[in-house]
């Protein structure tokens, strides 16, 4: 097996679980809501861009779009079911978890019984075509993923940074008490954030069925290797899941060469508990204050 | 003005006018004078609707002697009573009376001897679902009480009970088949498994807190998970590892074997839940009842060691998740990959969520709930799982901390409304607002101007044309009762902003002017109207008062 072989997927992978890492982050440092519901908007999205490419259009524009506009609705229906009626209450972190664990208990359930339990894939956004790079071989899919999730995080990033929203988003991130002092919707930008960080699980659940079906169980993996990464890299630092997703990329890649395909996982949870114990709030994780709520 | 109706055709007579020395109008058109004491009356009178007011006695009352009161039932060989019962005195009769505080060994007590009372009047064509069922619940809720001890005792959000369970499970399974280990070592070696896994996750809950831990667990969870399905000893193929030596004979009959199934779990719930009660009852349930989220740093000035007593909770809990996946290998000869599966975790959570965090009878209720709808109704199919998260959601979104926060919940919330209704039967006389109230130190001052605006109200009701037109004709001198009354208010009014005439020349014009109230401080020209003779300005200045009063 060839190293570049090997490193090309992992970075693929990487960029695909570093979208959802961004998104988990993004949520729990602006909102303080841990959202294990992305399996459920991964999911959403990905039957939403099959019944499109079923029914409407095999376009791979529109379906991309489509997968990201499902994501965006699955996002808002999170934040409209669990954040908006829970952000107030007492025990918010725990209970909001539990009900975004229990959105993706009914979700899966509820594809199961509309779906069936057969896998979809969705049709190919890139084509078919390869590129020799440095003695590489780079298939499309691979390119186009890299590429689109890169650009979705250069386009949020953007958004994040210039936009009015954005600027009120990160107002909520660094003291969401006072946002909510000097006017900024608690609600409204929780409507945002969600649709937003959905969007970018759309994206991923569209780019990673180029590789895998869309099945009813299938957001869990995503959904576990993202807040891995969130994790790793820091809850509420966007240039510490990307770093996390790069390093924890590598290391899948090295443990596929040299050890095996099965260690993956354990290699990463070491890795991952070694950076935990090492700086406890993550890569480039604040290190004594967390977000009061 | 106040409407005259009733009040015209009233004529007052000046009483010295038949002495002849009578100043002011010999008679005059006036109002009747209602009686002031009404008004005080209805103003001062306590109209809030009043109930009966105390509890209802919702609790068994014993008879009780002085002497009694010491003799009491005590836990052998400690001093510890058997139920906390308190002597009291009723109110009204003076009798002595008993009463137990804390109930809830006795609920205890009668759902244990149900739940072993149970198998005995299952119908007959559910006997084997409601048994196996019945097995399931003991094992899931001793699980989920220790789990509960790690989530709500020691506050360590950790998934990954289920994680120690299933690897206790798996390698003690493992070490049955492979080396013939008895099954009554089983257990013991799961106990050794689940301190070593206690160990290595203990090492970052010391680091991390809260919810990175909980994610972390997650991650672990599903570690186990991978690593178990795929690894070629643990048997990927068949969806389990099976063949372990258990107590169950299967030579026996089926029956039997469900019946000794169900009762060996329920012994297990027992062993849990009293491990419960010896850690959460105890010396470290209560260091860390001093010490919950937020306050740890309190907890620690004052000495308690909280991090301490979590770790050792945590690993202690650890030994007993993992005795547990010991035993569950005993039971059922192996056990099966789905106790990795994220939906064994969610259902977990699910049961702990629907009960209620942090409470034995919270996760005993949740697992009786959720494994009735996931075992016994079987023929409902996928719609279990979804009511199972449509319950946990609602739990959550609902409910504070599940079906036991319920009361405290919903005497939290009857505590704001009564406030919020007694709030709208408080008379509000506007004399004062309740924070200036409070604020003011000499309450003369409220009781003042409470009286004052008594008065003024009443006083509104006598100012008629009649009145007025009777001091324009005679403005000094003796008048008729109503406007005497208005009168005398006026001339008791305080002496800043009090009205007065100014005279121009020797012989007038007159200009009204009000007194600024302070020594030094010359009084202001209220307006520029000029009054040729006196009469004519006091009856301005009266009418002055007058509309002051009016808007007041």
């Amino acid at each position: 097996m060839d190293v570049f072989f090997v490193l090309t997927n992992a970075i693929t992978v990487a960029c695909i679980y570093g979208l959802i890492a961004i998104a988990v982050s993004i949520t729990w440092s602006s909102l303080g809501l841990i959202n294990l519901a992305y399996g459920f908007v991964f999911t959403f999205a990905g039957y939403g861009a099959w019944l499109f490419a079923e029914h409407i259009s095999e376009m791979p524009v529109l379906l991309a779009g489509a997968g990201i506009a499902m994501g965006a609705l699955a996002g808002i229906i999170v934040c409209l079911v669990v954040f908006i009626p829970l952000h107030d209450k007492p025990n918010f972190t725990t209970r909001g978890m539990i009900a975004t664990l229990a959105i993706s208990l009914i979700g899966s359930q509820s594809f199961l019984m509309f779906f069936g339990p057969r896998p979809k894939s969705l049709p190919d956004l890139f084509g078919f075509w390869t590129v020799d790079m440095f003695g590489v071989t780079l298939t499309s899919d691979k390119i186009g993923i890299v590429l689109c999730s890169t650009l979705m995080l250069f386009v949020v990033v953007r958004w994040m940074r210039g936009s009015r929203r954005g600027l009120e988003i990160r107002a909520m991130m660094m003291n969401p008490h006072a946002a909510s002092i000097v006017g900024i919707g608690v609600r409204s930008t929780g409507i945002y954030v969600m649709a937003v960080t959905g969007a970018m699980g759309g994206l991923a659940s569209v780019l990673l069925s180029q590789t895998y079906y869309i099945a009813p169980f299938n957001g869990l993996t995503p959904l576990i290797k993202g807040v891995s990464i969130a994790l790793c890299g820091g809850l509420g630092s966007v240039q510490g899941a990307v770093i996390a997703a790069i390093l924890l990329g590598l290391v899948e890649a090295l443990t596929n060469e040299f050890l095996g395909g099965q260690y993956v996982l354990m290699t990463q949870f070491l890795v991952i508990i070694a950076v935990l114990v090492v700086r406890p709030r993550g890569i480039s994780g604040l290190l004594d204050k967390a977000r009061e709520q | 003005m106040t409407e005259p109706t009733e009040k015209s055709g009233y004529t007052w007579i000046n009483p010295l006018a038949s002495w002849g020395t009578a100043t002011g109008n010999p008679a005059a058109p006036s109002v009747p004078v209602p009686d002031i004491r009404e008004d005080w009356d209805r103003v001062t009178g306590y109209k809030v609707p009043t109930y009966l007011v105390g509890r209802l006695k919702h609790y068994v009352i014993w008879s009780n002697h002085g002497d009694r009161l010491w003799n009491r039932t005590r836990w052998w060989p400690t001093r510890r009573n058997l139920l906390h019962v308190t002597g009291i005195y009723n109110r009204k009769t003076a009798i002595a009376e008993k009463k137990i505080l804390d109930r809830r060994p006795i609920y205890w007590l009668i759902c244990m001897v149900l739940l072993a009372l149970a198998p005995l009047v299952f119908p007959a064509s559910m006997q084997n679902t409601l048994l196996t069922a019945g097995t399931i619940f003991g094992i899931f809720a001793a699980i989920n009480v220790c789990w509960t001890l790690i989530i709500g005792t020691a506050s360590i959000f950790s998934l990954a009970s289920y994680a120690v369970v299933g690897t206790a499970a798996f390698l003690t399974s493992w070490l049955s088949i492979t080396y013939g280990v008895p099954w009554y070592v089983l257990p013991l070696i799961g106990s050794a498994i689940g301190l070593v896994f206690g160990l290595a996750i203990a090492l970052p809950a010391l680091r991390l807190d809260g919810f990175y831990y909980a994610l972390l667990t997650l991650g672990l969870n599903e570690l186990c998970r991978v690593f178990f399905t795929t690894s070629k000893e643990f048997g990927s193929a068949s969806g389990g590892l099976y063949g372990a030596d258990s107590f169950i004979r299967e030579s026996w009959d089926p029956m039997v074997q469900s019946y000794v199934g169900y009762y060996a779990a329920f012994a297990l719930l027992l062993g849990s839940l009293s491990l419960f009660r010896l850690i959460n009852g105890k010396r470290l349930g209560r260091v860390l009842r001093m010490a919950p989220e937020k306050r740890e740093a309190f907890a620690a000035a004052c000495g308690v060691d909280y991090k301490r007593a979590r770790i050792v909770i945590f690993i202690v809990t650890s030994v007993a998740l993992g005795f547990i996946g010991g035993f569950y290998a005993a039971q059922y000869r192996g056990v099966a990959f789905s106790i990795f599966s994220f939906d064994t975790v969610l259902l977990g959570l699910a049961m702990l969520a629907i009960g209620g965090i942090g409470k034995a009878e919270g996760a005993v209720l949740g697992t009786l709930v959720v494994v009735f709808l996931d075992k016994v109704l079987l023929e409902w199919g996928p719609i279990r799982h979804f009511l199972v998260g449509a319950l946990m959601l609602a739990a959550v979104l609902f409910l504070n901390n599940g079906y036991f926060g319920i009361k405290k919940q919903f005497n939290a919330w009857r505590d704001k409304k009564r406030g919020e209704w007694r709030s709208t039967r408080t008379e509000k006389g506007g004399e004062a607002l309740p924070e200036e109230a409070t604020e003011t130190n000499d309450k003369d001052q409220l009781y003042f101007r409470r009286f004052d605006k008594i008065q003024r109200d009443y006083l509104k009701k006598l100012i008629t044309p009649e009145i007025i037109e009777e001091h324009r004709r005679q403005p000094l001198g003796q008048h008729s009762e109503a406007l005497e009354r208005v009168l005398l208010y006026f001339r008791r009014a305080k002496l800043e902003d009090k009205y007065a005439l100014h005279r121009a020349g020797p012989h007038g014009p007159y200009k009204i002017i009000a007194f600024s109230g302070s020594r030094g401080v010359s009084p202001r020209i209220v307006d520029d109207r000029e009054f040729a003779t006196v009469d004519e300005g006091y009856h301005g200045v009266f009418m002055r008062r007058v509309h002051d009063l009016m808007e007041s």
